[in-house]
């Protein structure tokens, strides 16, 4: 009967047809009616019909006008008849969720878990990957980089110079250089990293200094009086938000430097963290540089300019460039992305690997609230019977049902954004370091937009298929044998549902158990270098007062002095860079033996280091010497390679006592002889390879590599003492040469070495904890289904115990009925898993996607837990007695 | 007062319908038919008009359509007073008797 109604109602909104039948009929009748009676006053049937029609008027026009009126009328009613309805429902579902506390309780918490889960993930992703950049114009703003034997390089200041000139695909074209910058204010000296930028950086963000200004392109030049723009956070930090600092100066680099402007908070153009900008102000010589490749280049496409076309544009102009400069420019191409993508790049993909986990969980808890209300569908059945029989269609039943597992949805994603919002607060003080925006994360509108939309999807995951099968049932059979009409043999789907579960969580642990794997594996990496009681610390020597290399090595080797003899250092030494610490830079060499064409240059990281390097860090010297005090200006050059760059200068040859010629304007000078042959170092800590490095003593570092590394140098002390010992005494010694030199970075090798895994163990913990949420989940999901089909077979099981079946036989029977489903599960799960972790390939180190250990351990564990899950109900059953259920019967 | 012309004519016709139905349902003829032979033939409405207001008072939820049967034993649409119906047929009553009332003095004075 119902369902006829609701039939007719669907052909109502449909097919407009009814509506203008009912119209046509009702004017029809009246027309007759009034012919009738004009035809009993005495005319002619033919002349009563016209006068009718003359009488009413234009037919058509009402027709329409009735049509119309009443298809708006129609379309009211059922409107307001739906949302009646969906009152009564929700209203109904309250009533009916509030008798089953306990029901309710799991199924609200359980999706509350993915729910909560999948919504904090996705505020990271949303904040660090989907949420636009602060720029006037984000889509337009481009990284251009040169690209080197085809990997992206930074640019050197000829090639900028010469591409700013050329190119007229962009609005703005704006170069920058890293740097750091010494704060000469107050007490404490302060190192900040420093960006040198061209005066119109700022432009190409569109971004308005919260203060001041930004720079001239007069004070973008060499020679004009210092000026600086600061961040809002140095400003807040160290000057108290002083809105009146602006026009006056500040000492940095031992230069009084006036303020011009202070940029907005979280202006951080390049995910680099600078606390001040100062003008590039290239001189000449630099201008005409074309060999030192230092710096970012940002440009802002021209409107309706692609990034496709701009690179072709440059790369035609750097092929230019490498004709007239062949020196440093071989091999060299251009490489222009969105900045956007390149800041967030590698954030992204790991992000959303892990919002996909996430989702699996949500899928996991979705599958146990879907069995949840399976199990409550067989027990409501009769309950369903009736309704049906007072007339609710089965339409009607399923939207019942749905609002139902809509309410429970809705209700577990307002606790599950509470937990989101502590599951925030934990990823902000968990995540590791350097995630770009990252802090931001915030729950906003679109999170919970989110939020909603994942209440929706889950209700639909849990509710649609128990609801359209608690419709289905034969509904009169149910009434006359009330539930037990319901066999067991119809609980195929809740065994499916049971195997979609085990592999949903089988393809997280088996995730989790790689990274794992990656995890143990990188703690017994072998790094080169010993790190435990190692002190490092940065120093630079301003410009100003330290301009010739003879003055930069004298300050060095002072402070050299002054440690050695410190109390609580065993040995100390500098370098220009450190194993997992900042400074860097690499030369292109040229081996002895190899014809002198640029082709024929292999690259190597370059360290200048002073003569107590290697026993300092414990990097071990396989041939040849170490640096002695003799390794001075006039002395033959020399220099110590790594194994790596031995072996790529010369396969299958002795290295030692062989010449290879760098870092000079002419590498083909092979003057430097090899004397010694150091140790692979893994620099970047145990993630990375060894890369080939090579190193050269203080005293005969090319003098212009003073400039390269911005006179600064990391000081490495090997501790006896206590740390802070070690500390007190780098800085007495830095203040007994030049008390105006500020120490920075200050850390130990073992906390950058942490560091330096910090996201990888980071990922591992929130995978690992993903998985073993699933596993918790897959649990319960499985004790409840075993748990049901018990209480179904209570009565079978009395009887076959009536009938000497052993306690050992229907043990064997139940855990075999409880564990095929999870059996299939893991079959499925284990292709799956392996599909899915290749998505890990780039964060697993010395464990392949698809190892074995891995997948056995995971498996064993799901089947152990499911085990233990499916014994718990079935053991109770034991306990039956049986004459009691029998006499039940 | 000329713009509200045509919105006094829908008013006063869903008054005199409203006020048909008050005794009883009816189809659209027997309105049309009752509204004639109780004014005296005075007023003659349109029938072109009294369906679009059938439809309308509908739509306002005054009125209720129903197919019945006719006297003749025919199918035909009658349509039922809602309680929304009587309360809007005493307003429009109402507001008709005030504004007799107001012009009245005018019209009538000598």
């Amino acid at each position: 009967m119902a369902g006829k109604r609701i039939h007719e109602q669907l052909k109502g909104l449909i097919f407009r047809a009814p509506v203008a039948e009912e119209v046509d009929a009702e004017l029809k009748f009246h027309l007759e009616m009034v012919t009738k009676e004009l035809v009993e006053g005495g005319m002619s049937p033919e002349a009563a019909r016209a006068e009718a029609l003359r009488r009413f008027g234009d037919v058509g026009a009402v027709r329409k006008e009735c049509g119309q009126l009443g298809r708006a009328e129609q379309r009211e009613r059922q409107r307001a008849q739906w949302l009646s309805e969906l009152v009564q429902d929700v209203g109904y579902a309250l009533r009916q969720l509030r008798r089953v506390p306990g029901f309710t309780l799991t199924a609200v918490l359980t999706l509350a878990l993915g729910i909560g889960a999948t919504t904090a993930i996705f505020s990271a992703v949303r904040s660090v990957v989907l949420r636009p950049f602060a720029w006037a114009h984000p889509e337009r703003v481009m990284l251009v980089q040169e690209s080197y034997r085809g990997q992206p390089a930074s640019m050197s200041v000829g090639n900028y110079v010469d591409l700013k000139a050329g190119s007229h695909s962009f609005q703005a074209f704006a170069a920058e250089e890293f740097t750091g910058a010494s704060l000469q204010e107050g007490e404490n000296p302060e190192r900040l990293s420093a960006g040198r930028v061209t005066h119109d950086f700022f432009s190409v963000f569109g971004v308005r200094p919260q203060l001041g200004r930004t720079f001239l392109p007069e004070e973008d030049a060499p020679g004009a009086s210092p000026v600086v723009v600061l961040s809002h956070g140095l400003w807040t930090r160290r000057f108290g938000a002083d809105p009146s600092l602006v026009g006056k100066s500040v000492r940095i680099d031992g230069q009084s430097h006036t303020v011009v402007g202070v940029m907005p908070r979280g202006f951080d153009p390049t995910a680099s963290g600078e606390h001040v900008w100062l003008p590039a102000a290239f001189t000449p010589a630099r201008r005409a540089e074309h060999d030192e490749h230092l710096l970012l280049v940002v440009g802002l496409l021209q409107p309706g300019v692609s990034g496709q076309r701009a690179q072709g544009e440059l790369q035609s102009l750097q092929e230019e460039i490498s004709r007239r400069f062949p020196q440093g420019n071989a091999e060299r191409g251009s490489a222009v992305q969105p900045l956007s993508e390149a800041i967030v790049g590698d954030w992204s993909q790991q992000l959303l690997v892990t919002l996909g986990a996430v989702a699996l969980v949500l899928l996991i808890a979705c599958a146990n609230v879907a069995n949840l209300l399976l199990a409550r569908g067989a027990s409501r059945a009769r309950e369903l019977a009736v309704r049906a029989a007072l007339g609710a269609g089965r339409g009607r039943i399923v939207r019942q049902l749905l609002t139902e597992s809509l309410v429970l949805a809705l209700l577990g994603a307002t606790v599950g954004l509470a937990l989101a919002w502590v599951g925030i607060h934990v990823l902000l003080a968990s995540a590791p370091e350097g995630i770009p925006r990252l802090d931001e994360t915030r729950i906003d509108g679109s999170v919970l937009l989110f939020a909603l939309g994942a209440a929706l999807l889950s209700s639909l995951a849990c509710g649609l298929a128990p609801a359209v099968r608690a419709a289905r049932s034969d509904l009169e059979s149910v009434l006359r044998q009330g539930a037990r009409g319901l066999s067991h043999g119809r609980d195929a789907l809740r065994a499916w549902l049971i195997a979609g579960e085990v592999a949903l969580a089988f393809t997280l642990l088996v995730g989790a158990g790689l990274l794992v794997r990656t995890a143990l594996h990188l703690s017994q990496v072998d790094t080169g270098f010993k790190p435990e009681g190692l002190v490092i610390a940065q120093v630079s020597l301003p410009k100003a007062s330290y301009e010739t290399p003879e003055q930069i090595t004298r300050a060095l080797e002072r402070i050299l002095e002054q440690l050695q003899g410190a109390p609580g250092v065993t040995s100390a030494a500098l370098s220009s860079s450190v194993p997992l610490g900042p400074g860097g830079g690499s030369n292109g060499m040229l081996p002895e033996g190899r014809p002198e064409t640029q082709d024929q240059l292999i690259n190597g990281r370059r360290r200048v280091v002073s003569a107590g390097f290697f026993e300092t860090l414990g990097i071990p010297l396989k041939e040849g010497r170490r640096f002695t005090a003799a390794d001075v200006g006039g002395a033959p050059q020399v220099i110590i390679l790594s194994e790596a760059l031995a072996r790529q200068a010369w396969p299958g040859q002795r290295a030692l006592g062989k010449h290879i010629g760098c870092c000079e304007m002419e590498p083909a000078l092979r003057n430097k002889e090899v004397v010694g042959i150091a140790g692979d170092v893994r620099s970047q800590g145990p993630m990375s390879d060894p890369a080939p490095e090579f190193y050269l003593p203080l005293r005969q570092a090319p003098g212009k590599s003073w400039d390269w590394i911005d006179r600064t140098v990391t000081l490495v002390v090997r501790r006896s003492g206590s740390t802070a010992d070690a500390i007190t005494a780098m800085r007495a010694a830095v203040r007994e040469v030049d008390s105006t030199l500020p120490l920075a970075g200050i850390t130990t090798l073992e906390e950058a070495l942490r560091a330096s895994t910090a996201t990888a163990r980071f990922r591992t913990l929130l995978l690992a904890v993903l998985g073993i949420v699933g596993l918790l989940l897959a649990a319960v999901g499985i004790y409840g289904v075993v748990a049901y089909f018990v209480g179904l077979r209570t009565r079978e099981i009395g009887v076959r115990m009536a009938l000497g079946a052993k306690p050992a036989d229907v043990l064997r029977m139940l855990a075999w009925q409880g564990m095929r489903p999870v059996l299939a599960g893991l079959g499925v799960g284990g292709l799956a898993a392996v599909w899915a972790t290749r998505l890990l390939q780039a964060s697993l180190r010395g464990v392949s996607p698809a190892d074995p250990v891995a997948l056995a351990a995971a498996m064993a564990l799901l089947a152990l837990v499911a085990l233990l899950a499916t014994l718990a109900p079935a053991r109770r059953a034991l306990q039956v007695d049986p004459s009691r259920v029998l006499g039940e019967g | 007062m000329p713009t509200q012309g045509k919105d006094r004519l829908h008013g006063t016709l869903d008054a005199l319908v409203l006020k048909t139905l008050a005794a009883g349902p009816r189809h659209g003829y027997a309105i049309s038919r009752w509204l004639r032979e109780r004014s005296g033939e005075a007023i003659v409405v349109e029938e072109g008009s009294l369906y679009p207001a059938l439809y309308r008072l509908a739509r306002a939820g005054w009125i209720e359509p129903e197919w019945g049967t006719s006297d003749e034993g025919r199918k035909a649409r009658f349509y039922r007073l809602t309680p929304a119906g009587r309360r809007q047929l005493q307003v429009e009553v109402e507001g008709f008797r005030a504004f007799v009332t107001a012009v009245s003095p005018i019209l009538f004075s000598t």
